[in-house]
């Protein structure tokens, strides 16, 4: 390495100008459209702004704030339970339905592809959907009144026990599909002699799946794994339809508190704090996540 | 080789972390891009008027106003929800749009005493706007500068809407004052029928606001009601725990889907007889059947103390101009053209036709529904917005959430009532 780098460092030293242009003028736009407004976003959650009038510098002020505030409490819970539901329902589900589906069977490809419907409609237009059959002469309160447990007929959005779950279920119904898919292509890439090595060696089916399939998958669960942590805390759009993170905050989650906070109390300072608040998290997540990993692949 | 992998890698790593970072936190400091033409060109008119009918009676407006000849205007219609988040950054912006379609009071005074809003003292002197009310006068003039910012065009009213044929069928009249309206609400239910109807859920929380602003300014007067929402009193006082005891008695008459379904699902099980009365605006007859539409009629809200002056809710619609704008005189010519007569007959003409002129010579729609609110409106000693246009945009979800709090666990109104003061004073103390 040390020689070919030594031989080769006059040719080095002269980088082309294009490729210099192909590297600079991205990171000139990348600069301007991201790293400047997040650096902003830092700058503005130390302050106290109306939109208005100029941001008023406050410290540390609004972390402080969010200690005591018992709205960020329930939003911060909120978005661990909605990690752990959504994420872990999700990725087992997903898996599940990987498993079921994985051999080639006949018609296997109509279920694979209803599974994976739901990922290609837009959140929105689904919790649309989803809203019309939560409401209280809707679908669901009308088959619960069909079968006979018209007891059990609730105002799904509108009661702070169930509007939490109400909205987790059209989420998870979406994201089940886009884990099955990557586990299905990860479970192609597990090569079948390992299995009937297994066979000839008399393992059980529990037995295959707990030491051929998991550990094969183990470079699937890493993607699954950011994609479910950087879904969960970028959920935004289906309680946003649904519930707008109410009734009376119950179904809030850090990313629906900020936009209420930011644009419709229009305390921008407050907002920015709880941007970063997220930042953090999902940066610690992902960031431990991924160190982790490579030390592995080193 | 493994070296340069792992060092690509962790640059990979790294920068796509950060990378995710700065897209999250980015959507709240996005810079503005200000919109709005240059000095010279048309007068350019910021609409939240997003709604097909009235999209188009704008156009027509604007069409008409550009044939008149003089100054030459540009209507640009933005979804509303987009407009109320966007308009102080329209406001602050170095090159604004000029005149926006928005409300008087204390929401236009928010802007105002920041200076962002066009003097407007001489097109009021001016034949269009001189023969305009005293109330409207003095809602359109800044408290902190004394000068005239606003230009109002219409306004509609709120009231106990029902459809006659109903009241017919369930043998029942209009009630004259609270006792009454309680008798009504009985009657109804031993029927079968949902008394009140609410529509505070979905997107519409803010509807029930209408309740809190009536019960208060009929419990505690309108200049009561307006100092709450100026932060000069608390809304954990005595006075307010008042308001709510009045509300506990006509509460168990609520529509219990009152806050699971938003205000056009409640519209139409009016419409259907499920529920009784609602208490709403004159909106909402928009989106009702046209064979409806002569069934309807309302009643005042019940007066509760007759030692409290009478106030009605009148929300009054209008335009004001930025106070940045390189066009003022094409401003000030819109503004007096939109202030005319001609100009809200025309806009009536082309909308539903439920609300009234500001105009005094203005005709409006003449129907016997239309005849009546003008007459409550008229009539009564004081006019009060509604809670967002009497205190500010920012402090409407503290009592949206407050009042569907109240409405799905009322024991617990001490400590909504504590919660709700708490926000509240997070928005007065910006």
């Amino acid at each position: 390495m040390a020689l070919i780098g030594s031989t080769r460092r006059s040719r080095a030293t002269r980088v082309p100008p294009v490729v210099l242009a192909f590297v600079l003028i991205p990171l000139l736009a990348e600069a301007f459209w991201v790293f400047w407004p997040a650096l902003q976003g830092f700058y503005l959650s130390l302050t106290s702004w109306d939109g208005l009038a100029a941001p008023k510098f406050v410290g540390l002020g609004n972390f402080s704030e969010m200690v005591h505030d018992p709205v960020f409490r329930t939003a911060a819970i909120n978005t661990v339970l909605w990690l752990v539901l959504f994420g872990g329902l999700s990725a087992a589900l997903g898996l599940g339905a990987a498993l079921l589906l994985q051999q080639e069977r006949r018609g296997v490809g109509f279920y694979r592809a209803a599974l994976f419907l739901p990922v290609v409609f837009s959140l929105v237009a689904t919790a649309l959907v989803w809203q019309a059959m939560y409401q209280p002469d809707g679908l669901i309160n009308n088959v619960l009144d069909g079968v006979g447990l018209g007891s059990w007929k609730h105002a799904w959005l509108a009661d702070q026990d169930t509007a939490f779950y109400a909205v987790i279920v059209p989420a998870l119904w979406r994201q089940v599909g886009y884990v099955m898919v990557l586990y299905l292509a990860g479970l192609k890439g597990v090569d079948p002699a390992l299995y009937e090595a297994a066979k000839v060696d008399g393992a059980t089916r529990w037995q295959q799946f707990r030491h051929i399939t998991l550990p094969q998958l183990r470079s699937v669960n890493a993607v699954v794994l950011s994609v479910i942590v950087i879904d969960s805390l970028r959920s935004f759009d289906v309680v946003w339809a649904l519930t707008r993170g109410g009734p009376y905050h119950s179904s809030e989650l850090l990313s629906t508190y900020m936009y209420s906070t930011a644009f419709q109390s229009l305390r921008l300072g407050y907002g920015s704090a709880l941007a970063v608040v997220i930042f953090v998290l999902a940066f610690g997540v992902i960031a431990s996540y991924l160190v982790r990993a490579f030390r592995e692949a080193d | 080789m493994t070296a340069f992998n792992a060092s690509r890698r962790r640059f990979l790593a790294v920068s796509g972390a950060v990378g995710t970072g700065a897209l999250l936190s980015s959507c709240v400091t996005q810079s503005p891009s200000a919109s709005g033409g240059k000095s010279g060109g048309p007068v350019t008119l910021q609409s939240n008027l997003s709604s097909p009918q009235a999209k188009t009676s704008m156009q027509q407006l604007v069409a008409a106003f550009n044939k008149s000849g003089g100054a030459e205007a540009k209507l640009n219609t933005v979804a509303s929800e987009t407009f109320r988040t966007q308009l102080p950054t329209y406001l602050t912006s170095a090159n604004p749009p000029d005149i926006y379609t928005w409300y008087p009071g204390s929401v236009a005074e928010s802007y105002a005493k920041k200076d962002l809003l066009l003097d407007l003292d001489d097109i009021w002197g001016k034949p269009e706007l001189s023969g305009y009310s005293d109330a409207l006068k003095k809602l359109c003039t800044s408290t902190s500068s004394g000068k005239k910012v606003f230009v109002p065009t219409s306004y509609y009213w709120w009231g106990m809407f029902y459809r006659k044929s109903n009241f017919a069928k369930w043998g029942v009249q209009e009630p004259k004052n609270w006792d009454e309206f309680l008798d009504l609400c009985d009657k109804l239910k031993s029927k079968g029928v949902a008394p009140i109807g609410l529509g505070a859920g979905g997107d519409t929380p803010w509807v029930a606001s209408a309740w809190f602003d009536y019960l208060n300014i009929r419990v505690n007067g309108a200049t009561y009601h307006r100092e709450l929402l100026a932060g000069k009193h608390r809304f954990d006082d005595p006075e307010v725990r008042k308001v709510f005891d009045t509300w506990d008695e006509a509460r168990p008459y609520f529509d219990p889907n009152g806050t699971a379904i938003p205000f056009q699902d409640a519209t139409t099980a009016l419409l259907q007889g499920r529920t009784g009365m609602m208490l709403i605006g004159t909106f909402f007859a928009d989106a009702a059947p046209k064979d409806a539409l002569g069934d309807l009629d309302f009643f005042q809200f019940p007066i509760i103390d007759p030692k409290v002056p009478v106030a009605e809710e009148a929300p009054t619609d209008g335009y004001f101009a930025s106070a940045r704008s390189k066009r003022a005189d094409g401003v000030k010519e819109l503004l007096s053209y939109l202030a005319g007569a001609e100009a809200q007959e025309l806009y009536l003409k082309n909308s539903s036709g439920t609300a009234l002129p500001t105009h005094p010579d203005a005709k409006d729609a003449g129907t016997p529904l239309v005849v009546k609110g003008r007459k409550l409106i008229e009539s009564a000693a004081d006019v009060t917005q509604f809670f967002n246009r009497d205190s500010s945009d920012a402090l409407q979800p503290t009592a949206d959430t407050a009042l569907v709090h109240y409405l799905a666990k009322p024991k617990q109104i001490g400590s909504i009532l504590t919660t709700w003061q708490r926000s509240a004073q997070k928005i007065w103390s910006q």
